[in-house]
């Protein structure tokens, strides 16, 4: 260590700079800046392509007898061999823990075939119950009208404790409902 | 340094290593982390998964930190620490973002947050930014395996009580009759996780395996 | 749809039910390490707030105006820990120069609040949320008021503690665990205020 002192008393003094700290600090941030948009945009387009296949997989479950589907923008419309066996929506409703992203399904007569919630941040144990088909089952058949808790005049009976959870989902589920049967029926 | 020298490189990495699990495991006798000991250990599941992200990010953080201990200023080392912590965070989220979705959304904003688990930042202060890789790497190994040892302790309890039946990765390993039928739902809500920590510091303190304040 | 999440529902879902402290878990080390006494109490619950409602502020403009419009949500971690750490530095600095009295009440507990986790988690739970920047503002203060107001009634349970007879293993952070989680349980209560 003491043999090039010549060497290391230049590196002392950049290390000793005023400035020194605030370049080095600067340099630390370009470096992880660039290492995460790297790395970011590698996973982005995982992300995105995991999120479909959970989608079809989803729609397979509500709709059993699906063929082939076809995504029009807002909706998916699906297909049974040639006939249309019903529409399906992806929808977020505003829970307390955060977004309760979800997943629609209606028949061709616009009443609710099935609906499965796709990822929650709810509290464990109390609101993630709106996952469960005990929950999720009051829903079929439901047409827009009667989508709604009981004490707000719909049919859903809301999970004891969990009310915001509830609510968030059939209330989101309604306002959703509403605009995709209109945009349904625009368009035919 | 002479002390160090003493030891063979080989054996005090092995010393590093088991300290962290017993000697100065983060959760029961250093009190840090706590956020994620509580929030995360609802379940097996999601125990591990934090365990191993916190194991990822503190081992890469201390290599780093350590390598660049030498010529890191003084003035802005935690600034320094924060970015290449954060770093390693947000890579981590976005790694289990696309490949594990599930464990992704069921650890929430509490992946994000081991950002500002004290026990990252601890470990780079008090042990990466003094040492060298080797045993750095040793400390992280050891605060991590331990800090997963106690999250899983605490989500055993909590997990066979609240559900009344232990699974790990979907696969059920075994459901109590009873209970899995009217589980004891408290243990997986939040009193629950306090309830769990605070008799399983008692009981350690108990044991004597930690000293009495 | 977020738009009709209304700020009274915002403001007392963060202070009663999805309480920082008791359902989130956030700020434990302040909870457990500053919740001894009254006075203390208060002065960090006041600061916490504070730079909470602040790093929301930055941190929700940000995203909406930055992140969102570039796609680049995924920085969000480093950006928003960046923005609280130098926050805290200026808040620090600025009550320094104008109100020495305030420092003195507040300034130890500032530097403890870069690292703590309350303040990146409400502006990750605003981010992840979908807040605008009048629904983060609302967030943020609610989290805060929760945030004080447990560290209070913690403080005045804990002061009693210290004179109560507590088996020896049980004394100290044990039986202050103990006493949160029937805090937490009390609180389970408010879930279904709304």
């Amino acid at each position: 260590m003491e043999n090039n002192k010549n060497s290391k008393s230049a590196g002392r003094k950049i290390l000793e700079s005023k400035i020194y700290p605030l370049v080095f600090l600067v340099i630390i941030v370009l470096i992880s800046v660039s290492l995460i948009m790297v790395i970011g945009n590698i996973t982005q387009a995982k992300i995105a392509q995991q999120r479909d296949a959970e989608i079809l997989k989803q729609l397979n479950i509500i709709f059993p007898e699906m063929t082939d589907f076809k995504y029009l923008d807002k909706y998916y419309e699906i297909y049974a061999g040639n006939d249309i066996a019903g529409f399906a929506f992806t929808l977020k409703g505003k829970g307390y823990g955060g977004d309760i992203n979800m997943l629609a399904g209606i028949d061709s007569n616009y009443n609710v075939k099935a609906i499965s919630i796709l990822s929650n941040t709810e509290t464990p144990g109390l609101g993630t119950k709106i996952a469960e088909s005990s929950f999720t089952d009051q829903f079929k058949g439901l047409g827009q009208q009667d989508v709604g808790l009981t004490i707000d005049g719909g049919k859903i009976d809301a999970i004891t404790g969990a009310t915001i959870s509830s609510k968030a989902v059939a209330d989101a589920l309604r306002g959703q409902m509403e605009e995709i049967i209109e945009l349904i029926k625009n368009s035919n | 340094m002479s002390q160090l020298k003493e030891i063979s490189p080989g054996k005090k990495f092995w010393v590093e290593f088991v300290k962290g699990i017993v000697v100065t495991n983060p959760v029961f006798v250093l009190v840090l982390g706590l956020c994620p000991a509580l929030a995360v250990t609802s379940s097996i599941d999601n125990a591990l998964g934090m365990g191993a992200g916190v194991i990822f990010v503190l081992l890469c953080s201390n290599i780093i930190i350590s390598l660049i201990r030498k010529i890191t200023p003084d003035m802005v080392r935690i600034p320094v620490f924060i970015v290449v912590i954060a770093t390693f965070v947000t890579i981590l989220s976005l790694v289990f973002e696309a490949y594990i979705p599930p464990l992704y959304e069921s650890l929430g904003i509490y992946l994000a947050l081991i950002v500002v688990n004290c026990i990252i930042l601890g470990r780079a202060e008090a042990f990466a930014q003094k040492n060298p890789v080797l045993y750095s790497i040793a400390d992280a190994f050891g605060i991590g395996i331990g800090f997963t040892v106690s999250l899983l302790l605490v989500s055993l309890f909590r997990e066979i009580l609240g559900t009344g039946s232990l699974s790990i990765f979907g696969f059920t390993l075994f459901s109590i009759p009873v209970l899995s039928e009217t589980p004891m739902a408290f243990f997986i809500m939040p009193p629950g996780a306090f309830l769990v920590l605070g008799l399983l510091l008692a009981l350690f303190r108990w044991l004597g395996v930690l000293k009495n304040e | 749809m977020n738009n009709s999440t209304s700020l009274i529902t915002i403001f007392i879902g963060m202070v009663l039910i999805n309480n920082m402290v008791l359902t989130k878990f956030l700020g434990l080390c302040p909870f457990f390490g500053v919740s001894k006494k009254l006075g203390n109490a208060i002065s960090m619950g006041v600061a916490v707030t504070l730079v909470m409602l602040l790093a929301s502020l930055a941190t929700a403009i940000i995203h909406n105006y930055i992140l969102i419009p570039f796609n680049v949500e995924f920085m969000n971690i480093i950006i928003y820990i960046l923005v609280i750490a130098s926050l805290v530095q200026i808040v620090e600095i600025t009550i320094r120069r104008t109100n020495i009295l305030l420092y003195n009440a507040l300034g130890i507990y500032l530097p403890l609040i870069t690292t703590n986790c309350a303040v990146l988690g409400i502006t990750l739970i605003n981010a992840s949320a979908g807040f605008s920047i009048l629904q983060s503002i609302v967030s943020a203060i609610g989290a805060g008021v929760g945030f004080t107001l447990v560290l209070i009634i913690m403080s005045g349970i804990r002061e009693r503690l210290e004179i109560a007879e507590i088996p020896k293993s049980m004394r100290g952070l044990p039986v202050a665990f103990i006493t949160a989680a029937f805090l937490a349980l009390a609180f389970m209560g408010f879930g279904g205020l709304l």
